[in-house]
């Protein structure tokens, strides 16, 4: 039997205001196990990722790590943190910093390593990810792409024994996702145990061991990723393919960057795209 | 830029500057420093320059009643009738050089190079000449109407009384260069190697006296009274008697020269004109004046174009006389030759240059006293600011601090919080009627009971949060757990601050607190009493000095907290999330991540605060700190120039305000973190 790593055992978020994200969610990763949760826009994926992470406090429910509940007042919510990874949806690296800088202050002031121990930690991550040519260059001053696989670096160095995935891929340009996408492959390859909440769902269907469906603050479906070919419930069919139509419309959009690209198009960072 | 951490060097160093700014920069102060000094004050000369109608070098001068005589080489004789203003010719007194020429009552004598002493014993009568037969006299006194003395080389002393000539010569056979009378008997000569002789009858014995200095060669005595007499060497000593009489002489240590013993210029002749003031002559245009027996000597300024070897002074009184010198000049004063400072006696403050001078110096301590409230106040205020703003920022509720208990233990700490606020309002509100307030005068009762006040408002917050502590249920919902407290804390101060007007938080605070008197006790108390110069008093030995800081920097840091904290509010969530993430605590991400991003967004607002607090700093004058505004109105005090004084603060006031507005954009664009901002191009 593999270790259960992460086990959400009847999850309950209401927002002041009333609304009731998550409605008595449960589910378990295990070991060396890469879960994907997929679901329409309020479906509260996020909300059940950000409550495993204590960003949000769950109004009820048992959240346990490696058998610990850690959604109690009397957990060390920073200790609770450093286990486990984040990457969020819009990177979130420290503008201020050099991207070797982004990655070594959890080392230095977290896990208390010296400068060039924390460098060495940092260079070995950011090689793992593909970024060891930009060490020096600000967050500013990268793309969307090499902003996630940096921000993927800096929740690998701490060691994670899980790492939560909030869309990585959605703030970014369809051409620049294939990077971020290959660096998590390849974290899955190597036996990195992830919950990765996301919208690509050819990309769940290559990586997550399995896949759980949330619909309106539940469990609608949960399987192995081969459920995303033949879904048993109603309602991930039609989310399948509400999908499908979407990725139409993302041909398009594809074809037009690519011609753009054709254009001699280099993103700058800035977000900015030159004007013709 | 290949780092972030900002650091001085970075904002300004010269290195950095690049070629064409360093040449504006070097020609500026060039040209700044190139202006002619123009002073309001001048010291000109005390001598007019008067005409003698000769080139012949005059040797001796003498007063003889109402009539100034001079004399010079080939026998050339002048006098003058109105105090040396202007002279006359008189018939020249045989063709040898005349030397030396002394007065007595009414009777006046002069010696020529020859040994021939041509005397007047009257105002009117006759000159007569008597023959010495001596050739190398150097001076003539006279002790009587018809009786004299003269000195000369190799010691010889002549004696002639009457008719009669006597040789005084002693055995001390040095030679000698002067000889003065005081009266009738008692004189005193002296010479090469240090000799002094004197005598106490008339001329006819002498008597050795011990030199202070046997090398020195002594070229003039004057013997003003028995407690005053003094003499000078070729080489600028001066030489005073320390006992009546002039039995023993010691060499002045002058103060003016460094306590040197010598004036470092070669002296011809000495004249004591008052109890303490003498007059100095020597060759290379040397005048010089003491007022004070000596110990300082001024070197008189001499009128434009006169630069001769002076000779002899003859004075009518301490002010007005006359020195001659070689080449036939004659200059006359009434003031003793004293320079004049022209422009220091009656200012005229219209003259805008004599109107700086006297400003500079008030308007200089009131620029540094400015400066130095400034700096203190700008860190005191950032440091109070960021604190503040990270209080009122933090997310802390009593939820937070108390989920971690029991509700039952919840409950017991509203109780006994009950009990003692309970207490507290029970107390307090029993103070207030020995105010004898009446109705809405109760308004001023933290003014009346400070104390008193603190109770009751700790009582009443305390009973109204353990009411709610008690029944608190078990997910503590109610208001009071939503409750920040050091946000309110924060919350309080600044409402405070900003809600009262900066003049009066000065005068509160320095009167009516007396915070800068309890700062300087305490630091008396620490580090002992702080003197008046040095580094302990520069920090606690003004206590206006401490009031203004903290008035400044308490005010200022309320409305910066206001400032930061909005920049904390424009990074974006995500980023406290990020660290939090990666395990930092609260804290931690607000050093490493927040804090350091809001103040580069903030560095414009915050300069703006720090300009405000500059202009701010001018209201401490109200508490009697003589900064710049103060120094102004003093200026006016003095000078009544309204414009220009005001005009003067303005300028300093600009040149500080816009050197840290032009810091702080220089740190702005060096800690610009690149890829953030406006970019793309217009």
């Amino acid at each position: 039997m593999v270790d259960v790593v992460l086990s959400i055992r009847d999850l309950h978020k209401i927002y002041p205001g009333g609304v009731h994200a998550v409605k008595g969610v449960s589910f378990d990763v295990h070991e060396g196990e890469s879960v994907a949760v997929i679901g329409s826009s309020g479906s509260g994926k996020s909300t059940v990722l950000r409550c495993i992470n204590r960003l949000i406090e769950p109004t009820e429910g048992v959240i346990e790590l490696r058998g610990e509940q850690i959604n109690t007042p009397l957990a060390d919510v920073n200790k609770v943190r450093s286990r486990i990874g984040m990457v969020f949806q819009s990177f979130e690296l420290f503008s201020h910093l050099k991207v070797l800088d982004n990655i070594t202050l959890g080392l230095r002031h977290v896990r208390g390593m010296s400068k060039s121990k924390a460098e060495e930690v940092a260079l070995d991550v950011l090689e793992r990810v593909d970024m060891l040519e930009r060490i020096e260059a600000y967050p500013g001053n990268l793309s969307g792409g090499q902003k996630q696989r940096v921000a993927i670096a800096r929740a690998l160095a701490m060691k994670p024994e899980v790492i939560l995935f909030d869309e990585p891929t959605s703030a970014l340009d369809p051409e620049l996702i294939g990077s971020v996408l290959k660096t998590i492959r390849g974290l899955a390859d190597e036996g990195m145990t992830m919950l990765i909440v996301t919208h690509e769902i050819n990309f769940a269907r290559d990586v997550a061991d399995r896949i759980v469906y949330l619909d309106h603050g539940q469990v609608a479906e949960e399987g192995p990723s081969s459920i995303i070919n033949e879904p048993k419930t109603e309602r991930l069919q039609k989310f399948l393919s509400s999908m499908h139509e979407d990725k139409i419309s993302e041909e398009i959009e594809n074809e037009l960057v690519n011609n753009q690209a054709d254009h001699g198009y280099v993103p700058d960072g800035t977000g900015n795209r030159p004007r013709s | 830029m290949n780092s972030a951490s900002p650091g001085i060097e970075r904002i300004f160093s010269w290195s950095s500057i690049d070629s064409k700014s360093r040449v504006v920069i070097l020609v500026s102060v060039l040209l700044i420093c190139s202006i002619p000094h123009s002073s309001g004050q001048e010291t000109i000369t005390g001598w007019n320059e008067a005409e003698s109608w000769t080139d012949y070098d005059l040797n001796a001068a003498v007063i003889h009643g109402e009539i100034i005589w001079v004399f010079g080489d080939s026998g050339i004789v002048r006098l003058s009738e109105d105090s040396g203003a202007t002279w006359q010719n008189h018939t020249n007194l045989g063709d040898a050089n005349l030397i030396s020429a002394d007065s007595y009552e009414n009777s006046m004598a002069v010696i020529s190079s020859e040994g021939i002493i041509y005397m007047k014993d009257d105002f009117e009568s006759e000159w007569i000449t008597i023959d010495s037969s001596q050739t190398g006299m150097k001076s003539v006194a006279l002790t009587g109407a018809q009786s004299l003395v003269i000195v000369g080389n190799q010691g010889a002393i002549w004696q002639y009384t009457g008719q009669t000539w006597w040789n005084r010569t002693t055995s001390f056979t040095e030679n000698l260069h002067d000889v003065d009378f005081n009266g009738d008997e008692d004189g005193l000569a002296v010479g090469d190697s240090g000799t002094i002789l004197a005598t106490d009858d008339g001329g006819a014995t002498w008597d050795y006296r011990e030199a202070p200095d046997p090398d020195c060669s002594i070229v003039s005595i004057s013997y003003f009274n028995p407690y005053r007499m003094f003499a000078v060497s070729d080489s600028g000593q001066i030489l005073y008697s320390t006992s009546p009489g002039g039995f023993e002489w010691q060499l002045r240590e002058i103060e003016s020269a460094g306590y040197n013993t010598t004036l470092a210029t070669n002296l011809s002749s000495i004249d004591v004109v008052s109890s303490s003031r003498i007059l100095f002559a020597g060759p290379d245009g040397y005048l010089g004046l003491s007022l004070d027996q000596g110990l300082n000597v001024e070197r008189n300024i001499l009128p434009t174009g006169v630069n001769t070897s002076f000779n002899d002074h003859a004075m009518f009184d301490y002010v007005s006389g006359i020195v001659v010198g070689d080449s036939g000049v004659i200059l006359f004063t009434d003031r003793a030759g004293e320079n004049k400072d022209i422009g220091f006696e009656i200012p005229d403050y219209n003259n805008f240059g004599e109107f700086v001078e006297y400003a500079d110096d008030m308007l200089l301590s009131g620029f540094i006293a400015t400066v130095k409230i400034v700096l203190f106040g700008i860190l005191l205020g950032f440091t109070i600011g960021v604190i503040l703003a990270m209080l009122k920022t933090a997310p802390t509720s009593f939820k937070n601090i108390l989920e971690r208990y029991s509700i039952n233990q919840i409950r017991a700490l509203g109780a006994i919080c009950l009990i003692i606020g309970l207490w507290l309002l029970y107390t307090g509100v029993n103070r207030f009627p020995e105010l004898q307030l009446e109705g809405l005068e109760y308004i001023f009762t933290p003014v009346g009971d400070p104390q008193g006040f603190a109770m009751f408002a700790l009582g009443l917050g305390i009973v109204a949060i353990s009411i709610q502590f008690i029944l608190a249920d078990k997910k503590l919902s109610g208001p009071i757990f939503k409750v920040r407290p050091l946000n309110s804390l924060a919350t309080v101060y600044t409402d405070f601050f900003r809600n009262t007007p900066l003049i009066v938080q000065f005068m509160f605070i320095h009167f009516g607190l007396r915070l800068g008197m309890r700062i300087q006790q305490l630091m008396e108390g620490t580090f002992g009493d702080p003197g008046i110069d040095g580094i302990d008093y520069f920090f606690y030995g003004d206590r206006t000095f401490l009031s203004a800081i903290f008035t400044l920097g308490l005010n200022s840091g309320a409305y910066q907290c206001e400032t930061i904290r909005g920049a904390i509010s424009a990074i974006p969530s995500g980023q406290m999330e990020a660290g939090r993430s990666i395990g930092l605590t609260y804290l931690g991400t607000m050093r490493l991540v927040i804090m350091p991003q809001a103040i580069r967004i903030c560095i414009p607002p915050i300069g703006n605060e720090m300009v405000n607090l500059v202009l701010n700093s001018s209201l401490a004058m109200v508490i009697g700190y003589s900064e710049l505004s103060r120094q102004g109105k003093l200026m006016i005090a003095t000078t009544f120039q309204i414009f220009s004084a005001w005009g003067l603060v303005m300028i300093s006031y600009f040149v500080v305000t816009w050197t840290l507005a032009l810091l702080l954009r220089r740190l702005e664009e060096k800690t610009k973190i690149p890829g953030l901002g406006i970019s793309g191009g217009a």
